[in-house]
């Protein structure tokens, strides 16, 4: 507290959730990385033979699970494959959808990376600026009813992503996993009426990679089933041997554990070329070479921005229109304010020359008289996590104290008052 | 204290003298109370250069921290910080006043720290939203298109979002009412704002102009939509205009410099000559004169162009030598241009200065240069006058412009006469018949 007021911060224990497509960000505000990203997808096994370190189904009232369906969540438990272990999302379009999963991710956070009782902490989440009224009540009671919060609070996540960048107005470009957004964000409240979202996103990149690989012919084995490989010399034939199980993993984990694959390939080797794509520049620019787990590897060329050219190249969705066409949608006094300070937020904005070509893009489509300013934060963590930073400044500022919604107010008024309270 | 007394220029206290008392009395007590001996500031020394070497307390100024000495000298190693036990930080639950609810917190505090108000409690600053009464809106809110609920509704907007007017438009619950615009919703706010403000008595006007918002969101909105062509033919046609302008000016300053010169010439000619009757004669007597503004112009490039020479009525001695001096406003090509004259005429630069010369020397001088004036203004006006006969020979191809003879400067006859007679004309009172 004291020499709190210095900074305008008072720390007082709340947790920061933020839900995504790919991950599930938790940790304690105040820090300034989450204390875990979780993968944003559930492994289910109808059946209960093994035992396994992992989270055993709570027995509640709120939400009833099957008993014997057993849960597998994060990165370890998940990238093993297991008998009849299908894996799910629990997220749809941004927004939360399967909320006896989503329970089950909240358990396990609780348990196994906060570590301590839920009613101790302020639980501040953030949400997709399209979110739906009926979802957002549902969360409310969900965390004030099962986990028994003592304070709750909903953010916007483009509202957090500009508040991690400092700034309170900001035309907020988020490219996440399923889909790129631009989202006006005006002295911290969204101006939900400008929001336009494209579903070019990073699933789209993975997807489109996997048809290529695919199409010339690259085994996508998963490095989980690969128990050796050798050393082999480039585009030869991969020489690895399998781990042997005894039973077949099922469709769902293959599917899953491929798109992790290509996600890698797509991560390191894409790259967006500053200018709309050219084959001839595109030719000249050196090789990148890339080892996949069997050990088969090769060099790519023009491949890399042809691919990544996708989230640009269309011509109501790109990346450029569709936050010009936001902006375009707001009133006339606040564009230069929004022009003026463009962030960019989401993993996906991380492929390389993803900022370069954006802004290069934007200007293009900027008014002459505007001053067109792009926001990126350089670390992969502040690009990646920038709505859960968002959320940890904002729940560990003093004057924020005031905006929880109490458990004494959601007894008293109920779960409707989110929408007042959470603009 | 010697500062002050130095400063004020006050003398020292006198050494005591030596009586009977003094060395019968307790001499030691005496002693301390004048202090040691007090070193006089040598004669030339600046008295801050003197208080570096005899502080107040007359010690040697300590040139290095001289705590340790006290001690064991530079033996004490052990850094002494805070001197205090470490006060204890505690969770301990808080309540903000600047909830409703009374909901505790927790967060980390001393306890020895007097619990008082949260100290963010003090930011809740929240914008004062008017309210009314059903009965005050029935008597003087109704509006035309808008009803109780919805104004409700919209002041519902005004103050959870703080007067945002465009958030209130964003959230405007379109699904009840129809959607409103920005102005919309500030046209009806102000409004209501105003009228409660009258029926509180209150002096504070509102005002809103919602057409001239709307006007001028249109008019920004056409700037920002403008495309890169529109954007670049603007520039284009704001450079071109720059230039019309630029000559525009330019043709202006030569008319007035013509002017000038004009005016300055009939001034002249008016003023030594009042009772002239040959000017007026003149005019009616020549009907070729193609129109009476340019005569006029012509008599008056005579005006004031030529030397004045100042009037040498200051009192003292001066040589009269000092009156035919030409006046420093008078150009270096003008005086040139005079030696020249003087020189062709075979008269002496410098006359013998005697009353009668330097009065007609220096009339003769000034009529130089008042000839060099037309003689340059004749000129412009005839290249003015070929270059249209280009102009118009070029814009009208086949024809020719026949220029009146009397224009021409190289025409005989009539001409020529009047501009001598001009001349003439100009001629001061004093001007020797002989001309």
């Amino acid at each position: 507290m004291s020499g709190g007021m210095l900074y305008g911060g008072d720390e007082i224990g709340a947790l920061v959730f933020d839900p995504g497509h790919h991950s599930l960000r938790v940790g304690y505000a105040q820090e300034d990385t989450p204390k875990a990203e979780i993968p944003a997808v559930v492994g289910v096994a109808s059946d209960d033979v093994k035992t396994e370190p992992e989270i055993k189904p709570e027995e509640n009232n709120v939400s009833s699970t099957p008993s014997s369906n057993k849960y597998y969540i994060d990165t370890t438990f998940l990238h093993l494959p297991k008998p009849n272990m299908e894996l799910h999302s629990y997220m749809k379009d941004g927004m939360i959808e399967n909320w006896d999963l989503f329970e089950q991710i909240l358990d396990y956070s609780y348990e196994k990376i906060i570590q301590s009782e839920s009613h101790f902490h302020p639980v501040l989440f953030s949400e997709s600026p399209w979110n739906q009224r009926q979802k957002r009540e549902k969360l409310t009671e969900l965390m004030f009813e099962k986990y028994k919060v003592p304070a709750f609070f909903l953010v916007k996540n483009a509202a957090l992503a500009a508040f991690a960048n400092g700034r309170a107005t900001a035309l907020v470009i988020d490219s996440g996993a399923t889909h790129t957004s631009a989202v006006p964000v005006l002295d911290g409240y969204v101006i939900t009426n400008a929001v336009v979202k494209s579903p070019l996103g990073g699933d789209l990149l993975v997807l489109r990679a996997r048809e290529m690989l695919e199409s010339i012919g690259v085994d996508l084995t998963p490095a989980a089933l690969i128990a050796s490989k050798e050393v082999i010399r480039e585009k030869e034939k991969p020489k690895f041997t399998k781990k042997k199980f005894n039973f077949q993993p099922t469709n769902s984990w293959m599917t899953y554990m491929v798109k992790r694959t290509v996600q890698d390939f797509q991560q390191t080797v894409l790259q967006v070329s500053e200018n709309p794509y050219d084959e001839k520049v595109a030719m000249n620019i050196p090789a990148v070479q890339y080892e996949f787990p069997t050990g088969y590897h090769q060099d790519f060329g023009p491949e890399r921005f042809k691919l990544a050219e996708g989230l640009f190249d269309h011509p109501m969705l790109g990346a450029g229109y569709i936050a010009s066409t936001s902006a375009g949608m707001c009133d006339v006094d606040i564009r230069p304010a929004l022009y003026s300070s463009v962030v960019l937020t989401g993993g996906n904005s991380l492929v390389q020359g993803f900022s370069d070509r954006l802004s290069r893009d934007l200007s293009s489509r900027t008014p002459g008289s505007m001053r067109l300013k792009m926001i990126a934060a350089n670390g992969t963590v502040e690009r990646r996590f920038g709505a859960w930073v968002g959320g940890s400044i904002l729940a560990s500022i003093g004057t924020f104290q005031q905006m929880w919604v109490s458990a004494q107010e959601y007894q008293e008024c109920g779960k409707a008052q989110i929408d007042r309270k959470c603009p | 204290m010697a500062d002050v007394r130095d400063i004020m220029e006050l003398e020292r206290p006198p050494t005591p003298e030596i009586t009977r008392e003094t060395i019968l009395g307790d001499k030691t007590k005496k002693r301390t109370s004048v202090g040691p001996k007090v070193p006089k500031r040598p004669e030339g020394m600046h008295r801050e250069v003197f208080a570096l070497l005899y502080n107040d307390n007359k010690d040697a100024p300590p040139l290095f921290p001289s705590d340790t000495i006290g001690n064991n000298g530079y033996k004490q190693t052990k850094i002494k910080l805070g001197m205090r036990k470490p006060r204890k930080w505690v969770w301990m639950p808080f309540t903000n006043p600047a909830r409703t609810d009374n909901a505790t917190f927790h967060h980390w505090r001393r306890p020895s720290d007097e619990p008082k108000e949260y100290p963010f409690a003090k930011f809740n600053k929240k914008v004062e939203i008017r309210t009314y009464t059903d009965h005050e809106y029935q008597q003087h809110l109704k509006c035309e298109g808008w009803t109780k609920e919805e104004t409700d509704h919209m002041m519902d907007l005004a103050h959870r979002f703080d007067l945002r007017f465009l958030m209130m438009a964003d959230r405007y619950d379109t699904e009840r009412f129809s959607k409103r615009s920005v102005e919309d919703i500030k046209e009806r706010y102000y409004k209501i704002c105003g009228v409660l403000a009258k029926l509180n008595g209150e002096k504070k006007i509102y005002t809103y102009d919602g057409d001239h918002e709307r006007r001028r969101k249109e008019q920004l909105k056409k700037l920002y939509d403008r495309k890169p062509e529109q954007i670049e033919e603007e520039q284009f046609l704001l450079g071109e205009l720059k230039k019309i302008e630029a000559r525009k000016k330019e043709r202006e300053r030569k008319t007035q410099d013509l002017q000038k010169l004009i005016s300055q010439a009939d001034s002249q000619n008016e003023t030594p000559r009042k009772t002239d009757k040959k000017l007026p004669k003149k005019k009616i007597s020549n009907p070729s004169r193609p129109s009476r503004v340019d005569t006029n112009h012509i008599f008056q490039v005579i005006e004031s162009a030529g030397i004045k020479f100042p009037d040498f009525k200051n009192s003292g001695v001066s040589l009269r030598s000092q009156r035919m001096k030409l006046p420093a406003n008078v150009g270096q090509k003008k005086s040139k241009g005079v030696e020249q004259i003087l020189q062709e005429m075979g008269l002496e630069l410098n006359p013998t200065p005697s009353e009668e010369i330097c009065q007609h020397f220096n009339e003769l001088r000034s009529d130089m240069v008042l000839l060099i004036e037309i003689k340059a203004a004749l000129s412009t006006c005839e290249y003015e006058l070929q270059s249209l006969r280009h102009q118009y020979e070029a814009l009208n191809p086949g024809k020719s412009l026949s220029i009146p003879p009397q224009l021409l400067s190289s025409a005989d006859g009539e001409g020529k006469i009047s501009t001598g007679e001009i001349i003439d004309v100009v001629g001061s009172p004093g001007t020797p018949s002989n001309t």
